[in-house]
């Protein structure tokens, strides 16, 4: 069945003789685009009415699906419970997540399935997120067909950078229900860069915003021939052009223009404020009508209600520059993407931040699609792999937890995958045969404020004093960012493995608190860092004190034993207050008092071991 | 797929030297992913794809130590048979601790309002200062081949970064709170 594979004369590749119709899809919040090779060159799809977008809106009927895109949005406000938006926003969250956002005010969710696979309430009965998701897919590949009169062979999918694992996952099933082949995952800000990077050979270093619908990430990367290099990620991926029309909603109601609104009103009132806040893009004012209420919203009034959501994403920035250490001033350009960006709001903050004017010649809608459209070509094999390459990072460090519930962190966050990290550990008590590992990810330095990734356990340490047995711990994350940990004890070669999907399970929501908690209290962590440390030597100390005492008491004067003792007590009844300062003050008197008395104990061991005497009587089984 | 150097510095055809191409460092690292990285094995073996993954993150390490000045002097230390790991109490001079004890309360001391970030930037250059002056004068000693001086000298090198470290955590909190 080689007929098709037909090479010219003198070799050449035969699978060029074959085309295979790739595609690059950017499923959207709000709205969706498909982009493909036409006539050799990568360009996003229009509908029979020259529409390029299509909007991410699927309405249900009793009898099924009644319609997708321009159709179903255009009957939200009339049918707001069986019109489905913002079904992105849904991916990977669960139920009592759902019921909680504010964004999905006007829908009924069905837990049918359980908890983790909440479903929208429809007259077609319960449609979750992914189902919803593939109905998008299914009408982009229809569009793809009727162009280009080919089926789709496979598709690059675009994904915020900020995505965690079961969104990512979610999305992967929505294309196999949908039918399309998944060649990749691509984050939305790289795929933009591609895009931009390839077609206008852009060099150096670039910022991509990407605010769009419902998410939003910035990215740094350094483009230098052909090699795209992520240099930092952040984001928010519950931030965007919804929540900037939910601002607008919300003000609405507050201005006393709108009363109680019904859940099924929330759909029109949001388009209301969405063409409002569409409008203050041209013009400094927009008339707002409600019903029988007419009012009118300024750009200033709109600049103040938004203000909180601006901050945020220049919060973002601030971050990513840090991150990767470069300064605003080695930024060669800005590229704005995704639809919110066209608000001035937007453009002013991000000119003013970066010290520069973003580039507004790029259309922000299809730059993503067509970036991923570029990938979907090398990746099914009609063009030439080797045209790019794409360094990513992980966006959340992964760590440890150590004694006192505090984080080592192990990986850091942006650092580039694939890697391998190892670091030592040794135990805390004398004569501990086991170590407990837990592993966590997030930014905070107490273990309490981490997500919890995973807890395993790693058994026969030989008995040793406290400190004595060297354990290596190894993270590894793959290029698809996937963790694996592993912890072997050095002088045995014990061994114990776990593999763990670093975001599974974590939404969203969970990472941005995570990163914002850790940004609003990283004095107190330090604060409670510093006290964890002082109470771990404390107990180190007061231990090892104890210990010896209990062994070698007798060679203690009746003095000696209760200045010790005393020492011991107020060191005891410091540990219950949160002063660290004080507890390392009593430490050190501690140690002071009983300094003569471990010289001493050490002089007795060391005779010991020399005259070939067991020393095992020195260490306790403790744990 | 790839010859391991003996040492990151040679992977990278760079000198052994503390002052670095970083230029050149960079073009190396990306010519070199381009060649190793799982992306390019997509479609090989199990086995192939193993061993790109190992490479790549052996080039990932490799160039992150030589990027960072802190990494690349204790990684400079321990080519030359030094164990960086071990601190001991008499590496750090009663001045450094006392200068940085002083460096670190007033950093505790700040907080919000207009001139704390001033007063931020003023610590970051301080701090940046020293970096400077003691980076310089560890690559005189280990061009001198005084090791134990640039040993000490590595050490006070990492508390100042451990407070610059400290700098940008202020910092991100202040930020949460400020308006800009």
């Amino acid at each position: 069945m080689s007929l098709l594979q037909i090479s010219e004369p003198g070799g050449g590749d035969p699978r060029r003789a074959v085309h295979r119709r790739a595609a690059g899809i950017d499923l959207g919040t709000t709205n969706s685009l498909i982009a493909t090779a036409i006539k050799g060159e990568v360009r996003t799809l229009a509908d029979a009415d020259g529409a390029h977008l299509l909007p991410s809106a699927v309405q249900y009927g009793a009898g099924g699906l009644l319609a997708v895109g321009a159709a179903a949005k255009a009957r939200s406000a009339a049918d707001p419970g069986n019109v489905i938006v913002s079904a992105k926003r849904a991916l990977g969250k669960s139920f009592a997540e759902l019921r909680s956002g504010g964004g999905f005010r006007q829908y009924r969710f069905d837990a049918g399935k359980g908890d983790a696979a909440p479903a929208f309430v429809t007259a077609a009965g319960p449609r979750d997120p992914v189902e919803v998701s593939a109905a998008i897919l299914r009408a982009l590949a229809r569009r793809c067909r009727e162009e280009t009169g080919e089926e789709l062979a496979g598709a690059v999918i675009t994904v915020p950078a900020y995505f965690n694992d079961a969104q990512r996952q979610q999305t992967r099933h929505a294309a196999k229900l949908a039918g399309i082949e998944v060649l990749r995952l691509l984050n939305e800000p790289t795929a933009a860069a591609v895009a931009y990077g390839l077609d206008r050979g852009g060099q150096g270093n670039i910022i991509v915003f990407d605010l769009g619908g419902g998410t939003f990430d910035v990215s740094l990367l350094s483009l230098r021939k052909g090699v795209f290099e992520v240099l930092a990620t952040g984001g928010d991926t519950a931030l965007g052009g919804d929540d900037f029309d939910q601002a607008v909603a919300d003000w609405l109601i507050a201005q006393g223009g709108v009363e109680a609104v019904a859940a099924a009103d929330w759909p029109a009132l949001l388009q209301v404020a969405n063409q409002a806040r569409e409008r203050l893009g041209d013009a400094d004012q927009a008339e707002v009508v409600w019903r029988d209420w007419r009012g009118a919203l300024d750009a200033a009034q709109f600049a103040e209600i938004a203000a909180p959501l601006v901050r945020r994403t220049i919060l973002s920035c601030r971050r990513v520059m840090r991150d990767a250490g470069v300064d605003t001033g080695a930024i060669g350009n800005v590229l704005l993407v995704g639809g919110a960006t066209r608000m001035p709001l937007i453009r002013q903050a991000v000119a003013k931040f970066f010290g520069r004017e973003p580039l507004t010649d790029i259309d922000p809608d299809r730059v993503v699609a067509m970036g991923a459209g570029i990938q979907a070509e090398v990746l099914i094999g009609n063009r030439p792999t080797g045209d790019f390459l794409l360094l990513d990072v992980n966006p959340l460090s992964l760590g440890i937890e150590t004694m006192g519930e505090l984080v080592e962190k192990i990986i850091r966050r942006n650092t580039a995958i694939p890697v391998a990290k190892s670091q030592e550990f040794t135990t805390f008590k004398d004569g501990q045969t086991a170590m407990a590992l837990h592993v966590v990810q997030g930014e905070r330095e107490l273990v309490g404020e981490c997500r919890s990734l995973a807890r395993f356990t790693l058994g026969g340490i030989p008995p040793m004093v406290a400190g004595a047995a060297k354990v290596k711990v190894t993270f590894q994350v793959d290029a698809d960012g996937l963790l694996s940990v592993s912890a072997e004890e050095a002088s045995t070669g014990g061994k114990a493995e776990v593999q763990v999907k670093p975001s599974f399970g974590l939404d969203s929501g969970q990472i941005e608190q995570m990163l914002r908690d850790s940004r609003d209290h990283a004095r107190d962590d330090m604060l409670a860092r510093a006290l964890g440390e002082a109470r771990l030597d404390a107990t180190r100390l007061m231990d090892a004190i104890s210990g010896a005492i209990k062994e070698n008491g007798e060679i203690l004067s009746a003095a000696e034993k209760s200045g010790i003792e005393q020492a011991l007590a107020e060191l005891r009844d410091a540990m219950a207050e949160h002063d660290s300062a004080r507890i390392e003050e009593l430490t050190q008197r501690l140690n002071h008092v009983s300094e003569a008395f471990a010289a001493r104990r050490m002089n007795l061991t060391v005779g010991a071991a020399l005259r070939g005497e067991s020393i095992d009587t020195l260490s306790r089984e403790t744990e | 797929m790839l010859a391991i150097a003996d040492n990151y510095f040679a992977q990278f055809a760079l000198p052994v030297d503390f002052e670095i191409n970083s230029g050149r460092l960079g073009s190396r690292y990306r010519e070199l992913q381009a060649e190793v990285h799982p992306d390019r094995f997509a479609a090989s073996g199990e086995e192939q794809r193993l061993q790109a993954i190992k490479l790549s993150s052996y080039l990932n390490e490799a160039y992150e130590t030589l990027k960072s000045p802190l990494r690349r002097a204790g990684y400079l230390l321990r080519l030359r048979g030094i164990d960086v790991e071990q601190v001991a109490q008499s590496d750090l001079a009663p001045e450094l601790l006392f200068e940085q004890m002083e460096l670190r309360e007033s950093l505790a001391e700040l907080s919000g309002g207009e001139s704390a970030f001033d007063r931020l930037d003023e610590l970051n250059r301080k701090a940046a200062s020293r970096l400077a002056e003691r980076q310089r004068q560890f690559v005189q000693a280990l061009a001198g081949n005084r090791l134990d001086q640039a040993r000490k000298l590595f050490h006070e090198l990492q508390f100042l970064h451990k407070l610059q470290t400290e700098i940008d955590k202020k910092e991100e909190s202040l930020e949460s709170v400020a308006d800009f």
